[in-house]
């Protein structure tokens, strides 16, 4: 007696032909998911909301200061001090004269704080600020 | 009687997966929002020694808030939201008039003021001058102020300044 495996008689090919579009799905949904951070956050805040916003039309020219709870600020990659400010935000400022502030404060921060801060932008020569809000629904 | 073979290859029609693949690709591309930053712009006044010039009391609006919140319009206390009902008569009372005698508003703040508190009445002063702007656009050129022109778009702006000054702060803390 022969004993022979049955075997089905399909042929098993996976098929290929839509491998380069699985790729650029692929691709697609990275494209879709990535966020572009360029700095790490090292301050929780919550930004406040507000109806009579513009928006900053030049990308290039803004330069971000957070601040979070717990009166913490961050320029750049690090936490800073207030009076360091004015030295790092004259530096910036020489390197692109028309530099734009962003103030992300958070909604609970005190105005002392703020005001503080504003004065050494006086003094460094920052004076084009903008208070980063979002908008009220 | 002859039975037709069934053929055993199955296939994936695979010809228009690069059409939905495009549709996908249009899709989130028109579906995609690059955040683009939004908040309220101001400029900060230069720092200088000198006293500030003496303005007329008629021209300015001066906002105090205080460390409760409470808001106070020209030494009338009012609620937040009741400054841009209060601004904006007094900001289209002064259109005519020339450029030195249009309206300065300015807000004052104690150092333990909320910060919300703080935007949600600069937005208010904002949304003033920006509503007397579109009502006279609508009234003078029959559109809103951010359909006009350039030029148009200058002289509303000429004719309605936004002109916000913040207070010098207080040495004492």
């Amino acid at each position: 007696m022969k004993f022979e495996k049955k075997r089905a008689s399909s042929k098993t090919e996976i098929p290929t032909s839509s491998m380069p579009d699985i790729i650029f799905m692929l691709l697609l949904f990275f494209m879709v998911t990535t966020t572009m951070r360029e700095v790490e956050l090292l301050v929780d805040f919550k930004l406040p909301q507000a109806e009579a916003l513009e928006k900053i039309e030049n990308k290039r020219l803004v330069s971000y200061i957070w601040v979070g709870k717990g009166a913490k600020i961050q320029i750049n990659d690090s936490i800073v001090e207030v009076k360091n400010i004015q030295q790092i935000m004259y530096g910036k400022r020489q390197a692109l004269p028309s530099i734009i502030v962003s103030l992300r404060v958070d909604v609970g921060a005190r105005m002392g704080l703020i005001t503080d801060i504003q004065q050494e932008l006086r003094k460094a020569y920052c004076l084009r600020i903008n208070y980063s809000a979002n908008i009220k629904i | 009687m002859l039975r037709k073979k069934r053929s055993l290859e199955a296939n994936i029609p695979s010809s228009s997966m690069a059409d939905i693949a495009f549709l996908l690709l249009i899709f989130f591309l028109v579906a995609t929002v690059i955040d683009v930053d939004t908040g309220i712009g101001m400029t900060l006044p230069e720092l200088s020694d000198l006293d500030p010039p003496p303005v007329s009391k008629d021209r300015m609006a001066a906002v105090l808030i205080n460390e409760n919140n409470d808001v106070l319009l020209d030494h009338e206390p009012i609620s937040l939201f009741q400054i841009k009902s209060t601004l904006k008569p007094r900001i289209i009372s002064k259109i005519d008039l020339p450029k030195k005698k249009k309206l300065i508003v300015s807000i004052k703040t104690d150092r333990r003021t909320a910060y919300n508190a703080y935007i949600s009445a600069l937005d208010q002063i904002k949304m003033a001058f920006f509503e007397v702007r579109d009502e006279y656009s609508n009234a003078k050129f029959g559109m809103k102020y951010k359909d006009l022109s350039k030029e148009i778009q200058k002289q509303v702006k000429d004719a309605i300044p936004i002109i916000i000054s913040l207070a010098e702060p207080e040495e004492v803390k």
